[in-house]
């Protein structure tokens, strides 16, 4: 069976490997350059040295192609190695020579999932922990939350909600290219919708209040590699609130006394690149699981 | 005993309509079945049921006495299926398709595969994509063969193929099931093909099972009787009549069992594979089934 698998996948491993290995090289680059040129603790910003290497980092940096890649690419091979595994067989009527040989559909299923999933995914982690080094060079404090979803383990759970979302269109539909479109919409919705409405709430956040009006800026510097998940609120004396669009202006008001925003803490970081794994790791094992039901128990 | 396959009230539905309906066949072991009948009519689904690609609705079906659904890995390598269009990876070579035979089947062989293939002359470098419909047949064949099944099941095999392919993919069934005493039901719409090498026949129409039984007793059972004009409602005594067709001087009765003595003017006929299966498809309400306890007592 692993020998099968191979011969019918090795197409997309090796066009995996390529992307992969050009993005890991990209991001591994680029990381390298930081660290030679030492920025100072200067936050979330880029910092090269004037020769060719560092401009082409630079280049590379500004192009921003790495940070895409690593949000965009997990969808992608949902949608081309996902989709096919079984789409393809249903498509050509394989699926009839593959179920009757001496394997049960189970085993055969279960073989091509390891065996494909489990190399995407090591890719997907090598790229992740190496974007985690290049953060790692932008000084003391750098904040990671801007690159949430382009870190390990997040990338490597994306790429396993990816896959398993692929795997189970796949199925149901029988049909490869139809699935394609219905698992990167899928994806998308998914993977917004988890980082605007689920990500700010994972834990409660934090309140930053402060009356000190005059030296008010949003958002403020007080937390260092902080998110901070709203904009400020003022209020007035009685408590009510003036405004809550975070703009200067409302700082200015005559009756604003002091302002509230809510943040994510630096350190809750890696517990919320945990908990977002988990919710994607939970809902690829729920795919799995009904696309196994549905190849062993609902195609013929 | 036990029968390579026995189907009880089998019935498959898909959403509101039958495909097939209260089939009850019990296939005898060592024969080559041919499994006739209209576009349409379940021979397909009847196949996958009994492959264990599809669930019954109704009944059951039991191959070597076990249920392809619940026990479907203790027959897996016991049975060969080619469904329809022979269905092999395009990108794979002839050599790669043996080869997927041999990874998947524990009760593989290597050699005879290889040599059928060989006798065929058909070049094991080839994309399957690459051949011939007769040689992409011959492969899927082959790699049914490979498995050494006791049970062979084919779908509409030649029905893509040239006569003389049909010929040749026909004489390399027989020769294989002669060797190695495989039980086989193959389904086809050419009666001419059946004809040749099938011993045991089963006409299916409209989802439902119209005659089954050895071809030689059928034969010797049917008989095409022709002689004057006769009222249309007159029946002879004694036979089953199937089918009647009248023309201004004669009549012609096809019926099933010997009238005792022959009235004056009639002429008895034997009646063809092809003459037998074509006045059944067209009288669906006609059936030809083995009585209940008859069943009872070979079983």
């Amino acid at each position: 069976m692993s020998w099968v698998t191979w011969k019918q996948h090795r197409l997309e491993g090796a066009w995996a490997l390529s992307i992969g290995t050009v993005l890991a090289a990209a991001i591994a680059y680029v990381a390298y350059q930081l660290h030679l040129a030492a920025c100072p603790d200067a936050v979330n910003a880029y910092c090269f040295t004037g020769d060719l290497g560092g401009q082409i980092a630079q280049q590379l940096a500004n192009f921003n192609l790495y940070t895409y890649g690593l949000a965009v690419l997990p969808a992608l091979a949902g949608a081309f190695i996902g989709c096919p595994m079984v789409a393809r067989e249903v498509e050509n009527g394989t699926h009839r020579l593959a179920w009757t040989q001496g394997v049960t559909r189970l085993r055969w299923l279960v073989t091509k999932i390891v065996l494909v999933f489990v190399p995407v995914m090591a890719i997907a982690a090598v790229a992740g922990a190496l974007e985690v080094v290049l953060i790692n060079q932008l000084g003391s404090n750098p904040n990671r939350w801007n690159w949430f979803d382009q870190q390990a383990p997040v990338t490597v759970a994306a790429t396993l909600f990816a896959l398993s979302l692929g795997l189970f269109v796949g199925a149901v539909m029988g049909r490869s290219i139809p699935a394609m479109a219905v698992t990167l919409v899928a994806f998308v919705i998914v993977r917004i919708g988890l980082a605007e409405l689920g990500r700010p709430h994972y834990l409660a956040p934090l309140a930053y209040t402060t009356h000190d009006m005059s030296n008010f800026n949003s958002p403020p510097q007080v937390y260092p590699g902080a998110w901070w998940v709203d904009y400020a609120s003022f209020y007035d004396s009685a408590g009510h609130m003036v405004s809550n669009a975070g703009s200067a202006n409302g700082a200015y008001a005559t009756n604003v006394t002091y302002a509230i925003q809510h943040f994510q803490p630096a350190d809750r970081f890696w517990t919320f690149q945990g908990i977002e794994s988990g919710i994607l790791v939970g809902l690829s094992a729920i795919l799995i699981g009904f696309a196994i039901y549905w190849v062993t128990r609902r195609v013929s | 005993m036990i029968a390579p396959i026995q189907a009880t009230g089998l019935g498959k539905r898909f959403g509101r309509t039958w495909a097939l309906r209260d089939c009850s066949i019990r296939i005898p072991a060592g024969k080559i079945a041919g499994l006739v009948g209209p576009n349409g009519a379940g021979k397909t689904t009847f196949l996958h049921l009994v492959a264990g690609l599809l669930a019954p609705t109704t009944g059951e079906v039991t191959v070597f006495g076990r249920s392809p659904r619940s026990q479907l890995l203790l027959l897996l390598d016991r049975v060969g299926f080619v469904a329809q269009d022979t269905p092999l990876y395009t990108s794979f070579t002839v050599a790669d398709m043996l080869r997927f035979g041999r990874r998947l089947n524990s009760r593989w062989d290597q050699a005879s595969a290889e040599q059928r293939l060989r006798g065929l002359n058909i070049p094991f470098d080839r994309r399957i994509g690459h051949l011939s419909g007769g040689q992409r047949s011959q492969v899927g064949l082959a790699l049914a063969l490979g498995k050494r099944p006791e049970l062979l099941l084919l779908d509409e095999p030649v029905a893509r193929l040239d006569p003389l392919a049909r010929r040749e993919f026909m004489q390399g069934l027989t020769e294989a099931v002669a060797e190695d005493g495989i039980s086989v039901l193959l389904s086809s719409h050419v009666i001419g093909d059946l004809e040749r090498v099938c011993d045991y026949l089963i006409i299916i129409t409209e989802g439902r099972v119209q005659v089954t039984g050895e071809i030689e007793e059928l034969l010797a059972a049917h008989h095409l009787l022709v002689g004057p004009r006769i009222h249309e409602s007159v029946r002879p005594p004694d036979v089953e009549v199937i089918k009647a067709s009248h023309t201004e001087r004669q009549s012609s009765l096809w019926v099933r069992g010997r009238p005792p003595h022959m009235p004056e003017g009639w002429r008895e006929q034997p009646v063809s594979l092809e003459e037998l299966v074509i006045t059944y498809l067209s009288t669906p309400g006609a059936a030809a089934l083995p009585r209940p306890e008859l069943e009872e007592v070979s079983a």
